[in-house]
This record gives C-alpha cells, structure tokens and sequence, in this order.
C-alpha cells in the first residue's frame, strides 16, 4: 500500500478515501451506538457535558450528515469528475487543497465540539467555521464548474451533473444555516431547507451519481435512456428542496408553502418511475456476474426506492398530521443515508483493484458483512418508521381526546408502545458496528495483502481550458 | 423499387424498413435518388456522402443510450462515415461492411452535444429559484405579518433567556417539542403558538421532533408546575419516575440549574 501526502493526480487522492472511509463508517456506527445506549440506559451510564444525549445526539447529526457527506462528495468528485469528463481536473492541486478545506473543516467542526459543546449546532456544525465552510464550499463549486464547462466529452454524463448537483446544494444549505432567526416560523424555515438541501438531496445525489456509474463501468451495462436520467436529475432537482416542509404542516408556516411541499412531495413519484425504469432496463444489459456488488446496488437501490416511497405517502394530507415531528422523518432521512452507504461500499469494492492493483476476494467475511449491513439496514428504516407510526398516531389521539401534549400515564402508554422499536434501534446500532468492523478489515486486508493485478491506467487529456 | 428494395433487405439481412430509411438518409446526404443508392448496395458502386460538418457527435462510450447494445460502435466514430470531396475515394471493398454500420448508426439514439454552460446555468438557476421561494420570500413574509401584528413582542426576563439557552445546548429540543400543532383538535385543547419576536433560543427550542412530552403547556399543570418538583426529577429522574428514561443533568451547576427551571416554568404563559 502506497499513499503519498500530496497527490499528483485524482487517481492518488482517491486511495485516501478508501482507507479513510472504512474509518468514518466505524466511527459512525460507534457515536451512533453511544447515542442510542444514552437513550435508552440513560439511568445507568454517567452523565456530564460530553456523555449525555442531548451532545452524542449533535455529534451523532454531525458525523452522519456533514462529516460523511463532505468527505463523499469530495471522493467522488476527485474519481468521478474526470472520468465523466473524459479530462484531468484543471488545476488539480487548487482542487488538492480546496477539498482538504471542505473534509478538513468539516473534521475540525468535530473536533470544535468536544472543546466547545455549548457552541455546538443540534445538526452538528459549529458557530466558529460555518463562514468558513461556506467560503471554501464556494471555491469547491467554482472549481467543479470550471472542470465541467472544459469537459471533452459531446455529451453531459449524468453522474458529473448529480455531483454538481449535490455540491451546490451543500453549499445552499449552509448558507441557510446562518439565516437569522427572527420569529418562530423561522426554526421550521431554516431547519426544513437545511435537511431537505443537505441531507435529501445532498445525499441522494451522491447515492444518484454512484448509480449512475456502477450500473455502466460497475457492471458493464449500457444505460438505458438518457432522457429518462435527465428527467430523474431535474426532477429530483427541482422537488427535493421543498420536500421536508410538509412535516410541519398546519405549523406557524405560511399556507401556501406547506401545500406546495406536499404536491411537490407526491411529485417525487415522476423522478422515482424515470430513475427506476432506467435501472431496471440497464442492469439487464449488465456482463459483469459479482453477485456481491450486484447485490449491494440493488439493494441499496431499492432502499431508495422505499425512502421515495414514505415522502411520497407522507404527503398525503390525511396521513401528514399522524407522520409530522415523528421519527418517520429519521426514517427518511437514514434511508438516504444508507443508500449512499450501501453503494459506496460497492463503489469501493470495485475501485480497490483499479487503484490499488490489488484483488478484492470475495470470501465469507465479504458476504456476511454484506448480509448483516441489508439487515441493519432494513431493520432501522422499518423501526423508525413504526416509531413515527405509533407516536404520531398516539398524540394524534391524545389531542382528540383532549391532551394534546401527553403527559403522565399518557405518555407511559405510548412509551410502553414505543420502547421496544426503539430497543431495536439500540440493538441494531450495536450490530452495525460488526459489519463496518468487517468491512474495514475487509479492506485493509485487500490493500495490504490482496493478489497483485493490473490497476487502471487512466489515459485522459490534459490540454489547457479553452479560451 | 420494393423488388430492389427486397433484394437489398435481404443481402443485408435486414428489415425492409430499416433499410428504407438508411437509402433514404443517403439519397439526401449524396444527392442522389434513392433507387440509386438501392442500386449501388445491390451490387452496383458506393455512394459516398457528400461535404458533412466534422463535429458530427460521437457516440459516448459509458452513458449512451442505445437502442440495442452494439459493441463495435466505440471503434466507429461517424467521422469514418464521412468523405469531402476532395477525399472521394472508392471504398467498394468495404462496401457491405458500411451499410450495415450505417444501419447500425441509425438505430442509435445519438448523444447530442450538449452544453455545460446551459446545465450549469440551470442548476444555478433552480439553487436561486429555491433560495428565493423556498425560504428568502416566505420568510420575509412571515416577518412581515408578525412586524404588522398588533402584539409582537415576548417580554421575558434575563433569567428565562438565560434558562432558553442552557435548554438550547443541552440539546433538550431533540427529544421535546414546544410545538403543538395548529390542527382542530389542537387549538380547541392546547396553546397555539403565535409567531412573535423572540430570542433565537426561544426559537430554535420550539423543537422539530416529538419523542418526549410536547412542553408547550409545562407550567400550567401539576406536577412539573412545582420548582422543587422539577428540581429533584431533571437532578435524579429516577428517584421520581423510574419506567420512563429521562437524562439526569446533575452536571449543571446550581444557577444554570435555576435558570433552567425558571425558564421551563415560564413555559405555559409566555407563548398563550
């Protein structure tokens, strides 16, 4: 294993992420188990300013929705970009040191929050760098821009156009992040734009743009329509940022927004049949039979699939009063969370020969991490779900019947409903943390001692930017 | 013709249709008939098209879509097709070979050149469009409506907004909510929060998931209405409630501690 400090092409800088991504999906699970013990054993585990729920629940937000994200939408940008463009990146080492601002003020932010956990945002995020997260997300867009507008290719490949996508939405959503808060509708405003821009699209689109990819180069299929994948990519562009109102409907927000969020919600069903009929008519072209990355995409397309399906049916006006301020909502947003996952480690799998020169075997130890991540997953999104289900519904009846806060032997009733999914979610966590453990080891073991082969030889062009 | 046409279809072993078509794309590039191109395929000379722009687009390698999957067309950029007139050569040798790539080429649903300027324009475009109406406008609304209400204030006092703070950070806002819903059943039972001007705590504290008790009407019923009451279950929940979990926050000093509490019994009366 050879990784040198600074880079000198793409093809370098993406051997980083697939050591340091193997280490980011153990550390999530890690906080993510953390959280959900001082959620349910709270009267058991000590407590101070770090060890409590309210900060692992933050550093939780944090290390899931920005920590994660900026360092995959950097990975792919750095291993995809070119390729799409059929060019080398312009003035790569700009872009070196501009994607280090991007992952390395994201890791600061981390760090920042152990030392300062009062100045720590509930999404994660810190009042110190967000000026300086939003400045460098500029120069990483202006950078990807440049690099898109000198592409050699005739034609826009799909996955370059969802990487812009979710970089400029990223970037979107933190300059909201630092809008004023000045009424009360403003927490539903900012809050909703954020999740919707950062955690729907911005995770959706790298999940989008590693689909795109290894159905054609991941397992050699030819993709089916280019219309249907510009329907996808617009619609998806255009309905996802409004989607997350809805969850706040009959809420201090205006009228008019909670109602467009609810058809623009339902409208997700028109990028959802584009993007599904061309996955399905491509991967029947696919030649390449590695049952276990053929396995990863269509599961964690189909995960996406699901999490389209609850914003879509949330969106039904006689379901939202029950679904709203539910962990419904943490359904859909880990649904988009672990479609990227789940891809990413596919996208590894098959990028470890390639830059590497190195033979991924797919043993027992590859199938049962892949088994066991399916289950988690599926697992978490349908608990959450019932969550939401059984809480929503539970206040809904509350308020009916004339307490609409629940407390007391209310509340003991709902929580008595609602303890075992969430020890489900503790047990869950807990085994989350095995597959990524073997995962990473999984890797190590390909990069340092797997079969030597013949790594990718990337012959792209190098001219100067058109004048 | 359809005999000559018949004939051709057959040599070339395909669809009568198909190479209906193909004769006719060729008659209009070489300006010639089509029975003359049909003649030439049958057996006779080959039509060469005339002057044809050279950034014709080339097939994509990766993402183009295609009808049918054909392998050899990354070997076969259409500039190969195409001669000027100066470069008029006799390709007769390879004649069959042509046309059945030139079938091939009109099978494919080319990939247009497309701008990166346009599509950069255009997601720039719907980040606006969305900055604008998705948040600047309606929340400028929204302010607006509250700076034209007649009572648009919250007085509260230093210890509340100090208490709102310590709430904030404790995160308690992920698991409560302050916010019970404007439906029917909720306004004609609970409090309706208003939209006024208030500290960004008191904001951010109204809470955007509900695990937990909704706070919204906290002082106003027995027992969390009780300061000693509140004091003893947020030190040593357990002492109070043990089958419910609630986070102990014995870690606060004494007057973060106070502020805390004074600012949860405000709950109930400052937002009526």
């Amino acid at each position: 294993m050879k990784i040198k400090i600074f880079p000198k092409n793409e093809q370098e800088f993406s051997k980083f992420f697939i050591v340091l991504i193997p280490f980011l999906l153990l550390l999530f699970g890690g906080i993510s188990l953390a959280k959900e013990s001082y959620f349910l054993f709270v009267n058991i585990l000590p407590q101070n300013n770090i060890f409590n729920y309210g900060f692992l629940d933050k550093l939780n937000n944090h290390i899931t929705y920005s920590l994660l994200l900026s360092f995959l939408i950097v990975f792919l940008t750095s291993y995809l970009l070119p390729k799409t463009l059929g060019r080398r990146l312009v003035i790569f080492p700009i872009f070196f040191l501009t994607s280090l601002g991007v992952i390395g003020l994201e890791s600061l932010d981390l760090l920042l929050g152990f030392l300062f956990p009062n100045n720590f945002y509930s999404f994660g995020n810190t009042t110190y760098t967000m000026i300086f997260k939003v400045l460098i997300l500029f120069a990483f867009v202006g950078l990807l821009s440049i690099n898109i507008l000198a592409k050699k290719e005739a034609s826009m490949f799909i996955s370059a156009q969802y990487l812009f996508g979710a970089a400029i939405f990223y970037a979107l959503s933190l300059i909201v992040y630092r809008g004023n808060f000045a009424v009360f509708s403003d927490n539903f405003f900012i809050n909703s734009i954020y999740v919707s821009t950062h955690i729907y699209v911005g995770y959706s689109f790298v999940f989008l743009a590693l689909l795109h990819f290894m159905t054609t180069k991941g397992i050699n299929g030819t993709l089916y329509s280019k219309t249907l994948g510009s329907i996808s990519f617009w619609g998806y562009l255009f309905l996802l940022p409004w989607t997350n109102f809805k969850f706040y409907f009959g809420s201090v927000l205006p009228n008019w927004i909670e109602n467009i969020s609810l058809y623009l919600s339902l409208s997700l069903a028109l990028p959802l049949l584009a993007v599904t009929v061309n996955f399905f008519r491509t991967v029947t072209t696919r030649s390449e039979e590695n049952k276990i990355i053929y396995g990863l995409i269509s599961f964690s397309f189909g995960i996406f699939v699901v999490t389209n399906l609850f914003q879509i049916v949330s969106s039904l006006s006689n379901i939202i009063p029950i679904l709203s301020l539910t962990n419904f909502e943490i359904a859909i947003r880990y649904g988009y969370v672990f479609s990227s996952i789940l891809i990413s480690i596919a996208f590894i799998y098959y990028l470890i020969p390639k830059i590497f020169g190195r033979e991924v075997k797919f043993t027992r130890l590859e199938s049962l991490t892949v088994l066991i991540i399916k289950i988690v997953v599926a697992g978490t999104l349908f608990s959450n779900a019932l969550i939401g289900i059984i809480s929503g519904y539970s206040w809904n009846a509350g308020a009916n019947a004339g307490n609409p806060t629940i407390y007391g032997e209310g509340f003991g009733l709902l929580w008595s409903l609602i303890s075992t999914p969430l020890s489900v979610n503790l047990f869950l966590s807990l085994l989350l943390l095995l597959p990524f453990f073997l995962f990473f080891i999984s890797v190590m073991k390909a990069i340092v001692s797997g079969e030597i082969t013949e790594a990718e030889t990337v012959e792209l062009s190098e001219e100067e930017l058109p004048v | 013709m359809s005999e000559l046409l018949s004939k051709v279809a057959e040599i070339l072993n395909a669809p009568e249709s198909l190479v209906q078509r193909s004769a006719e794309a060729r008659a209009e590039a070489s300006g010639k008939s089509v029975d003359e191109v049909l003649q030439s395929w049958a057996g006779g000379e080959s039509v060469a098209a005339v002057e044809k722009t050279a950034e014709e687009p080339a097939p994509v390698q990766e993402e183009t879509p295609v009808e049918e999957p054909v392998p050899v067309q990354e070997e076969t950029p259409v500039e190969e097709l195409t001669t000027t007139d100066e470069s008029s050569i006799d390709i007769q040798k390879d004649d069959d070979e042509e046309i059945v790539q030139l079938l091939i080429e009109e099978e494919l649903v080319e990939a247009k050149k497309e701008s990166s300027f346009a599509l950069l324009m255009g997601v720039i475009g719907v980040v606006v469009f969305t900055y604008l109406f998705a948040f600047s406008i309606p929340k400028q609304q929204s302010e607006n409506l509250v700076l034209e209400s007649l009572n648009n204030s919250v007085r509260v006092s230093e210890e509340i907004l100090e208490g709102a703070t310590i709430y904030n950070q404790l995160n308690c806002q992920s698991c409560h909510t302050q916010n019970v819903r404007v439906l029917i059943p909720d306004s004609q039972n609970g409090k309706v929060l208003k939209n006024r001007f208030a500290n960004k705590n008191l904001i951010l504290n109204t809470g955007l998931l509900r695990l937990a008790p909704d706070l919204s009407t906290l002082a106003s019923r027995e027992p969390t209405n009780d300061g000693v009451w509140l004091k003893k279950y947020l030190t040593d929940p357990t002492s109070v409630k043990e089958e419910i979990p609630h986070p102990s926050i014995n870690f606060l000093n004494e007057q973060d501690l106070d502020y805390l509490i004074t600012y949860l019994l405000s709950l109930g009366s400052t937002n009526e």
